[in-house]
C-alpha cells in the first residue's frame, strides 16, 4: 500500500517524445550553430554586401509570403479549413495585373508626330495603381466564387471534405488558366519606370548593391496592405464581426451577425490580399504561368503555420521569417542554394516540435478562451 | 411572375452562358463536335475542324440542359415552362453578346491568340457556325426555344405518371430478384458468395494475359494506388493521423529497390525479393524517423509537417548534394528485372506481383483493422485522451499506425521502381501524396471497396480517358469538388457500424479528435 503511494503508475514510462525531442532539438540547433560558426566567424567567406544584399531580398519575399500566408489564416481562424485554391487565386491576380499591364501598354498617348509612347510609360504610377486594383478585384471576385460554389455547401461536412475540395478546385483554376492562356511562360511587362533591376543605389565597402523599384514598391506596399488589414480587423465593425465569427459562430448568428456574409466577405478580403501579392510577384519576379501560384502557395501555408495557423500578426510574422530564412539561410550555413526549401521546412518542423501551435499560437487560445 | 422565379431563372441562364463561354474559350466545343461527329460517322481529319452542323448538335443538347435544370421541381406547370425559357433567354443573350464580340474580332482582323490561345480566327468563324452575323442570331434563338423544350421535356418526365412507371419497374424487379432466390436450392444461395470470389479469381488471373501491356500498365498503377491507399487509411482513417507526405514513403520503398538493383550509382545487384524486403524496412524507419519527434503535434500541424517531410526527401532527391549517392534529378535508370523461379518477369508477371501485393495487404488490412491493435486505433481517432485513460499506451499505437502504414508504401514504391525500371525525384512529388489522400476520401474512409473504387476513379479513369488528353486534369478537378458536394462520404462509405452511440454529438464532427486551438472553442 505505501510503496504503491509513493511510486505512482508509470504513465509516462515509453513517453518516447520526451526522450527523444530534446535530442532531435540538440542535433539541430548544434549542426546549425557549428555551421553558423564555421561560415560566419571560422571562414568568414561572404563580406557584408552580400548579406545586405540577401536580407533585401528575404524581405521582399517575406513580404508576399506574409500577404499570402494572412489569407489561409483569415480562412483557416474562421472556418478551421486549409484553403487550398488560395495559391491559385494569387496566380488569377497575376493574370489580372499581366494582362492590365499589356492593356495599358498598348495603348498609345504620344502626340502626333512624336514617337509612340505607351499609357504605362508615360504614366507609370496610374498604371501601377490600376493593375494593382484590378488584380485585387479579379482575384476577391474568384474567392467569393470559390467559397460560394465549393465550400458553402460543405460547411457541415467532416473536416476533410472540404480539404478535397479544395484540392479539385486548385487543379482546375490551374487547368482552366492552362487551357485559356496556354501554358507558356510570360514576360511581366513592367511600365519602364520600374522596369526589373533598376533601382537605388547604395555602396557598401566600394561594391553596388541595388534596391529595385520593384523591390521597395513590393515591401512598401505589403507592410501598408498588412497594416490596413490589422486596423480593420481590430477596429472596425467588419472586423469586429470576423473575430466574433472566428471565436464561435452559434453565438456570433445570435448576436445578429450574419455568418455567412462575413464567410464572403472573409474569402473577398483573403482574395485581395492575395491579388495584390499575385501582381507583387509578377512584377518583382517578371514572370506569369499557369503554375506560378502553387509553390508561393505551400511556402505561404507553411508560414502561416509557422507563425501559428488562426492568428493574424503571426502570419505576418511567419511569411517575414520563412522568407529572410530562404534567402539567408543557404548562405548562412553555406549549403547549395537548391537547398533553400529544406532549410525552411526544417527550421519549421523543428519549430513546431517545439511549440507545437506555431510562434505565437497560443495568443488566439488564450483569446478565445 | 413573381420576382423570385425571374431571379432565379436568369441567374441560371447567366451561369449557363459564362461556362458556355468558357468552354468556348478553352476549345472545348471543337472537341466535342469532333466526337459527335465521329460518333455519327464522319471522321474529322487531324487538324481540320469538324462540320458546323455537328456543333449544333452539341448546342442543342446543351441548350436543353439549360432549361431541364432551369425547371425548378415544384411549381405550377406554366412557371416551369418560363423558367425554361427565361433562362435560355438569357443564357442566349450572353452567348450571343459574345458571339457579336467575336464577330466584331473578324471583321477587324484582331488577333489576340497570344493571350487567348483558342480564339484562333477558324475557330471563331467555327463558333458563328460559319454563317457570320446569321449565327448569332441562330444561337439566340437555339437557346431560347431549346430552354423552352428542355423546361418541357422535365416537366413531362418528372410528371407524377413517370415516377410511377419507375416505381413499378424497380418493384418488378425486386420481385423477379426474391423469386429467383427462393427458386434457387438452399446450398447456392449459401456458397454462391464462393462462387463469385473463385469467378473474381479467375478472371484475375485471365485478364492480364488478354488485354496486353497498355491495360496491365494502367491497372498495374491502379493496383499500387490501392495499396497506398491502404498505407495511408491506416494512419488516417484508422488513427485519425493527418500525414500529407507519404509520397515520401513511397521514395523510400522505390528508391531502395532502385538503387540495390541498378548499375549506375552504385553497381549493386541484390535482386529483386530481398531488395523489396530492404524497401520496406527503410520505409517503416522512415515512418519511426518521422513519427518520433512529432507525436505531439495533431490537425493540422500535423498535416503541414508531414507535408514538408515528404518535400525535404524530394529536395534531397533531386540536389546536387547525393548525386553520388541517390543519382540526382536524373532518377535511378535500368533497374534490374526481377526474376520468378528463373524467368525475368514481363508486364503479365507484373499484374500478378500486384494483385498478390494488393490481395496480401487487403488480407493484412481486415485482420490489422479486426484486431485489438485495430479497436486501439479506432478508439485513439476518436479521443486520444479517452484511449489513454482506458489503458491504451497512445504513442506507441500511433507510432505503430504510422510504421505499419509506411510498410505499405514502402512495398508499392518498390513494386513501382521496378516495373518502370527507373526512378527519379519527380515520381514523388507533393502531387503522389495528393493524389492518395484524394483516392482514400474520394472511395471512403476505412472503407476497401471504396479505395479501390477510388483508386478507378482517379487514376485508372484519367489514364483510359487519354482521347480528352488536354481536359483530364481539368475534368479531374471539377469532379473533386463535384464528388465532394454529392457524396461526402466517398463513393463506397465504409458500412462497419461505429462504435460510438448513435445519435451522439461527435460522430461525424472530425476526423481527428479536438485540437489546440479548436478545443477552445
Amino acid at each position: 500500500m505505501e510503496s504503491n503511494l509513493k511510486s505512482p503508475p508509470k504513465l509516462t514510462r515509453r513517453n518516447y517524445s520526451k526522450i527523444i525531442r530534446p535530442i532531435f532539438g540538440l542535433l539541430v540547433f548544434g549542426s546549425i550553430l557549428w555551421r553558423l560558426y564555421e561560415v560566419l566567424i571560422a571562414q568568414q567567406a561572404y563580406s557584408a554586401e552580400i548579406w545586405v544584399r540577401l536580407l533585401i531580398s528575404g524581405l521582399i519575399i517575406g513580404g508576399v509570403y506574409a500577404l499570402i500566408a494572412i489569407g489561409y489564416t483569415l480562412v483557416y481562424g474562421i472556418l478551421f479549413m486549409i484553403n487550398f485554391a488560395h495559391g491559385e487565386i494569387m496566380m488569377i491576380g497575376t493574370f489580372a495585373g499581366y494582362f492590365l499591364f499589356e492593356a495599358t501598354k498598348s495603348i498609345n498617348v504620344a502626340a502626333e508626330g512624336s514617337p509612340p509612347l505607351s499609357f504605362s510609360d508615360a504614366y507609370p504610377l496610374i498604371s501601377v495603381i490600376l493593375a494593382f486594383l484590378v488584380g485585387m478585384t479579379v482575384a476577391a471576385t474568384a474567392g467569393f466564387f470559390l467559397e460560394k460554389i465549393a465550400y458553402r455547401p460543405l460547411r457541415k461536412a467532416p473536416r476533410l471534405v472540404p480539404l478535397i475540395s479544395a484540392i479539385g478546385a486548385s487543379f482546375f483554376l490551374q487547368n482552366a488558366a492552362q487551357l485559356l492562356f496556354s501554358p507558356q511562360v510570360r514576360d511581366y511587362t513592367n511600365p519602364q519606370a520600374i522596369a526589373r533591376g533598376s533601382g537605388w543605389s547604395l555602396i557598401i565597402n566600394g561594391s553596388r548593391v541595388v534596391i529595385t523599384y520593384t523591390g521597395a514598391l513590393t515591401f512598401i506596399l505589403s507592410i501598408l496592405l498588412m497594416i490596413g488589414l490589422y486596423v480593420m480587423v481590430q477596429k472596425t465593425k467588419l472586423g469586429k464581426a470576423m473575430r466574433a465569427v472566428a471565436s464561435d459562430k452559434n453565438t456570433a448568428a445570435l448576436m445578429g451577425i450574419d455568418v455567412d456574409a462575413i464567410i464572403s466577405r472573409t474569402f473577398i478580403i483573403s482574395g485581395a490580399l492575395a491579388g495584390a501579392a499575385g501582381v507583387m510577384w509578377g512584377l518583382h519576379n517578371g514572370l506569369v504561368h499557369f503554375f506560378v501560384g502553387f509553390l508561393p502557395g505551400i511556402k505561404a501555408f507553411t508560414a502561416a503555420v509557422l507563425g501559428g495557423i488562426g492568428n493574424i500578426p503571426g502570419a505576418m510574422l511567419g511569411g517575414m521569417f520563412l522568407g529572410l530564412i530562404e534567402s539567408l539561410g543557404p548562405t548562412a550555413l553555406g549549403i547549395s542554394y537548391q537547398l533553400k526549401d529544406v532549410i525552411a521546412f526544417v527550421i519549421m518542423i523543428v519549430i513546431l516540435i517545439f511549440r507545437p501551435s506555431g510562434i505565437l499560437g497560443e495568443v488566439l487560445s488564450e483569446e478565445k478562451v | 411572375m413573381n420576382k423570385e422565379i425571374i431571379r432565379s431563372s436568369s441567374q441560371k441562364g447567366l451561369l449557363f452562358g459564362i461556362v458556355m463561354i468558357f468552354l468556348v474559350l478553352i476549345n472545348f466545343h471543337l472537341m466535342a463536335s469532333t466526337m459527335i461527329s465521329k460518333l455519327m460517322g464522319t471522321n474529322v481529319l487531324r487538324g481540320s475542324l469538324p462540320e458546323a452542323r455537328f456543333f449544333i448538335i452539341f448546342l442543342v443538347l446543351y441548350a436543353i440542359w439549360v432549361g431541364w435544370s432551369a425547371a425548378s421541381r415544384e411549381g405550377k406547370t406554366i412557371h416551369k415552362l418560363f423558367e425554361g425559357l427565361f433562362a435560355g433567354l438569357i443564357a442566349g443573350l450572353t452567348v450571343a453578346l459574345f458571339g457579336l464580340l467575336l464577330f466584331y474580332m473578324l471583321e477587324t482582323q484582331t488577333d489576340i491568340r497570344k493571350y487567348l490561345t483558342a480564339l484562333s480566327f477558324p475557330s471563331m468563324r467555327f463558333f458563328l457556325l460559319d454563317m457570320g452575323e446569321l449565327g448569332i442570331l441562330v444561337h439566340f434563338g437555339l437557346f431560347t426555344l431549346l430552354g423552352l423544350l428542355g423546361s418541357a421535356l422535365a416537366v413531362g418526365l418528372r410528371s407524377q405518371k413517370v415516377a410511377h412507371f419507375k416505381q413499378g419497374v424497380k418493384t418488378a424487379i425486386t420481385n423477379l430478384r426474391l423469386r429467383i432466390t427462393n427458386a434457387l436450392p438452399e446450398s447456392v444461395n449459401k456458397y454462391g458468395k464462393y462462387g463469385i470470389y473463385l469467378l473474381l479469381l479467375v478472371i484475375l488471373f485471365l485478364l492480364p494475359t488478354r488485354w496486353g501491356s497498355y491495360y496491365n500498365f494502367v491497372f498495374g498503377m491502379v493496383g499500387l494506388y490501392v495499396i497506398l491507399g491502404i498505407g495511408l487509411n491506416i494512419m488516417l482513417g484508422l488513427s485519425g493521423q493527418f500525414m500529407i507526405g507519404i509520397a515520401a514513403l513511397f521514395a523510400m520503398g522505390a528508391y531502395s529497390v532502385a538503387l540495390l538493383n541498378s548499375p549506375i550509382p552504385h553497381g549493386l545487384m541484390w535482386g529483386f525479393w530481398p531488395s523489396l524486403a530492404v524497401g520496406v524496412v527503410m520505409a517503416v524507419i522512415g515512418g519511426l524517423l518521422l513519427g518520433l519527434p512529432i507525436m505531439r503535434l495533431r490537425g493540422d500541424y500535423l498535416g503541414i509537417v508531414t507535408l514538408g517531410f515528404g518535400e525535404i526527401i524530394r529536395i534531397l532527391l533531386n540536389s546536387d548534394l547525393l548525386t553520388d549517392i541517390t543519382g540526382g534529378p536524373r532518377g535511378v535508370q535500368n533497374i534490374q528485372q526481377p526474376t520468378f523461379l528463373g524467368t525475368p518477369f514481363n508486364d503479365v508477371m507484373y499484374a500478378y506481383l500486384i494483385i498478390v501485393a494488393m490481395a496480401v495487404s487487403i488480407f493484412l488490412y481486415y485482420r490489422l483493422e479486426n484486431s485489438r491493435t485495430g479497436r486501439a486505433w479506432l478508439s485513439i481517432k476518436e479521443d486520444a485522451l479517452v484511449a489513454q485513460a482506458t489503458g491504451i499506451d497512445v504513442q506507441k499505437y500511433k507510432l505503430l499506425a504510422l510504421c505499419v502504414g509506411a510498410a505499405f508504401a514502402g512495398l508499392a514504391g518498390g513494386i513501382f521502381a521496378a516495373r518502370n525500371q527507373f526512378t527519379g525525384p519527380n515520381d514523388h512529388t507533393l502531387m503522389v501524396s495528393i493524389n492518395v489522400l484524394s483516392v482514400v476520401i474520394v472511395g471512403g474512409l476505412n472503407s476497401i471497396p471504396g479505395i479501390i473504387l477510388g483508386s478507378f476513379a482517379l487514376r485508372g479513369l484519367p489514364e483510359l480517358l487519354r482521347e480528352l488528353e488536354t481536359y483530364r486534369l481539368l475534368v479531374f478537378g471539377a469532379l473533386l469538388v463535384f464528388m465532394m458536394l454529392v457524396r461526402p462520404d466517398g463513393l463506397w462509405p465504409a458500412s462497419r457500424p461505429d462504435l460510438e452511440e448513435k445519435g451522439s454529438p461527435g460522430l461525424k464532427e472530425d476526423i481527428e479528435p479536438a485540437e489546440e486551438g479548436r478545443s477552445n472553442d
